[in-house]
C-alpha cells in the first residue's frame, strides 16, 4: 500500500465513523432537515470528492 | 392506474430493450472472457451506467423508499454508509484490474483460488456465493411483483410481475452475454435517473415546495428526521444493517467482477466516479420518495408499497408514473441478469471447471448457459415465498457474502493468508450466518453480518497462522501489484 493510499484510507475511515457517530449523538434531537438528513447528504458529497482525488492519476 | 397503461409500458420497454440487446451483439462469443467480461474492453461510461443499474435495483426505488417510510432518515444513513464503502473500489479496483489482466481471471472467485493456490478455495466460495445470491435475486423479482400489483391495485398480480421479470432476465442474458446486459443496463439507468428525478421534483412541488415539504415532516412526523427516531433504527440495527453493506462492493461477485471489465485504468475511474454521481442522486430520490409517501399515505400496512402508491397517485402524471414503473422493472431485471451471469460464470468456471478434468472453455460456456435459467427458476420460487421486507432480505443476503471479505483483503495485503484459512472461515462463518438468519437469533442485538464478519476474520487469521502459506504465489501476486502501482507513481513524478 502506498503512503498516499494510507493517508486517504485514514481520511475515509474518519468520514465513515462520523457518519455513524454524529447522527446518534449530537443530532439525535435535531428534528429538522438540517439535522441528520443534511449531514448524511454532505458525507455523500465528501465521499465523491475523496474519490475524485484518489483516482486523479488513473490513465489509459 | 388502469392495467392497460401498465401493460403498454411493459410492452414498449420489452421492444426497446430487446432491440438494444440485439444491436449490442458483436459476432459469436466463444470464449469465457468474451461472453462474461465483454473481452475486458468496456468503456468508462457504459461501465458506470451498468454498474449503477446492477447495484441499484428494485431494492433502491422500492426497498429504500419503503425503509424510509418505515423508519425515517436512518434509511439515508444506511445507504450513505454503503455509498462510502464504494470507496473500497478506489483501493481494490486497480489491484483487481491489474491481476485480472495479467492472469486472465474471469471471476473474482477464480482469482482467489489462484492466489491461495488451491482450487477448493474457488469451489467453496463459488458455492457460498450461489447460496446467498439466489435470495438476493429473488428480492429483485419480488420488487417487480409488488410494483405492478401496487400500481394496478391488484389488477396485475404479484406472480404475473415476477414471471415477466424472470423471463426477461433470462432473455437478456442469452442474447449476447454481458454485452447485451451492459447495454440494456445503460438504457435503463439513464431512463431511471431522468424519470425518477422528475417525479421527485413534481411531487415535492405538489406538496407545496421544499420548505413546506420539510415543514410538514418537521411538524407532523418529527421522529422521521432523527435516529433512532421511532425506534426502528436502534444503533444495533443500524450497525447490523450497514456492516454487510459497507463491504458490498467487494463481497458481491456480480459487482466485483465488473472490476475486470474496463479497458483501462482511466475507464475504471470513469466507472467509479460515474457510479458515485448517479448513486448519490438515486439515493436522495429514493429517500425523498419515502418521505413523500409518509406525508401522502401515512397509514400503509406494507411499507414496500410506498413507491407504487406514490407513482399511481394523482400528483404524478400517468405517463411519467408508467415510465418510472418500467424503469424500476428494468432495474430489477438488470440486477438479476447480472447476478445470473456472474453465478453462471462462477459455477461453470470455478465449480465445474475445477472439479471436472478436461472441461475446456467451450464446455464451460455451454454449462454456464444451461445453469442460467436454473438459477432464475430457483430465484422465482424463492420470490413467491414473500418472506420479509425487501430491504431486510437484501441485507441478509449481503451478510452471507460478507464472510468472504477477510479472504479478499488478505489476498492483496497479507502474504501469510492460507487456503485452509479461507476455506475454514468462509464455511464456518457462512453456516453461522445461515443459522442466525433462519433462527432469527441476534446475540447482543447484533445481526448476522456483524457476527459473520467477526468470526470469519478470526478464523481466517488463526487458521492461516497455523498452516503453510503459498509463499511463492503470494509474493509474485502482491509484489507485481506493488511494482505496477509504484511505476504509476514514478510516471506521475516524471510528468
Amino acid at each position: 500500500m502506498t503512503n498516499r493510499e494510507k493517508f486517504w484510507g485514514v481520511i475515509c475511515l474518519l468520514v465513515i465513523l462520523s457518519a455513524y457517530v454524529i447522527p446518534y449523538t449530537g443530532l439525535s434531537n435535531v428534528e429538522k432537515w438540517y439535522g441528520s438528513f443534511l449531514l448524511w447528504f454532505v458525507v455523500g458529497i465528501v465521499v465523491i470528492l475523496i474519490n475524485l482525488i484518489i483516482t486523479r492519476d488513473w490513465r489509459s | 392506474m388502469s392495467n392497460s397503461f401498465v401493460w403498454w409500458g411493459i410492452i414498449l420497454y420489452i421492444i426497446a430493450s430487446v432491440f438494444i440487446a440485439y444491436l449490442s451483439r458483436s459476432g459469436k462469443e466463444a470464449s469465457m472472457s468474451g461472453y462474461f467480461l465483454g473481452n475486458r474492453k468496456m468503456n468508462g461510461f457504459v461501465s458506470a451506467l451498468s454498474y449503477s443499474a446492477t447495484t441499484y435495483s428494485a431494492f433502491m426505488m422500492v426497498g429504500l423508499a419503503g425503509l424510509t417510510y418505515r423508519g425515517g432518515v436512518g434509511a439515508l444513513g444506511f445507504e450513505i454508509i454503503y455509498f462510502a464503502g464504494v470507496t473500497l473500489v478506489a483501493f481494490f479496483g486497480p489491484r483487481f484490474w491489474l491481476v485480472g489482466n495479467k492472469y486472465g481471471y474471469v471471476t473474482p472467485v477464480e482469482m482467489l483460488g489462484d492466489r491461495y493456490s488451491d482450487k477448493m478455495v474457488s469451489v467453496v466460495i463459488a458455492i457460498s456465493s450461489c447460496i446467498f445470491l439466489i435470495p438476493y435475486s429473488a428480492v429483485q423479482l419480488a420488487g417487480v411483483g409488488y410494483l405492478v400489483e401496487g400500481m394496478t391495485n391488484g389488477g396485475i398480480s404479484f406472480t404475473t410481475g415476477v414471471v415477466i421479470a424472470t423471463v426477461l432476465a433470462i432473455a437478456f442474458s442469452f442474447i449476447a452475454g454481458i454485452r447485451s446486459v451492459m447495454w440494456t443496463d445503460s438504457l435503463q439507468a439513464l431512463m431511471m435517473i431522468l424519470a425518477s428525478t422528475a417525479v421527485v421534483l413534481i411531487v415535492i412541488q405538489g406538496l407545496g415546495g421544499f420548505s413546506s415539504f420539510f415543514g410538514t415532516l418537521e411538524q407532523n412526523y418529527p421522529e422521521k428526521l432523527t435516529v433512532p427516531g421511532n425506534g426502528f433504527w436502534s444503533f444495533a440495527t443500524f450497525l447490523s444493517m450497514t456492516v454487510p453493506w459497507l463491504f458490498f462492493s467487494l463481497s458481491n461477485p456480480q459487482v466485483s467482477q465488473r472490476l475486470f471489465m474496463p479497458s483501462s485504468m482511466k475507464s475504471l475511474r470513469g466507472m467509479l466516479l460515474g457510479f458515485l454521481g448517479f448513486g448519490l442522486i438515486y439515493t436522495m430520490v429514493s429517500v425523498l420518495w419515502g418521505f413523500s409517501a409518509v406525508i401522502i399515505f401515512p397509514d400503509l400496512e406494507n411499507p414496500d408499497v410506498a413507491t407504487p402508491y406514490l407513482l399511481s397517485s394523482e400528483l404524478v402524471p400517468t405517463v411519467l408514473g408508467v415510465l418510472v414503473m418500467v424503469a424500476i422493472i428494468a432495474a430489477a431485471i438488470s440486477t438479476i441478469d447480472s447476478i445470473m451471469l456472474t453465478l453462471a460464470s462462477l459455477f461453470a468456471r470455478d465449480v465445474y471447471g475445477n472439479l471436472r478434468k478436461g472441461a475446456d472453455e467451450r464446455r464451460q460456456l455451454a454449462v454456464g448457459k444451461i445453469i442460467m435459467p436454473i438459477i432464475a427458476v430457483m430465484a422465482f420460487a424463492f420470490a413467491e415465498l414473500q418472506l420479509d421486507l425487501i430491504a431486510v432480505l437484501s441485507v441478509a443476503s449481503s451478510a452471507g457474502l460478507t464472510v468472504t471479505v477477510p479472504a479478499i483483503i488478505g489476498a492483496f495485503f497479507w502474504k501469510k493468508g492460507t487456503a485452509p484459512g479461507v476455506i475454514a472461515s468462509v464455511t464456518v462463518a457462512g453456516i453461522l450466518v445461515m443459522v442466525l438468519e433462519l433462527t432469527g437469533i441476534k446475540p447482543y442485538q447484533l445481526g448476522s453480518g456483524v457476527w459473520g464478519l467477526l468470526v470469519s476474520t478470526v478464523i481466517f487469521v488463526v487458521v492461516s497462522i497455523f498452516t503453510k502459506a503459498p509463499e511463492e504465489k503470494a509474493s509474485e501476486f502482491i509484489d507485481y501489484i506493488n511494482e505496477e502501482l509504484k511505476q504509476e507513481l514514478k510516471l506521475k513524478k516524471v510528468k
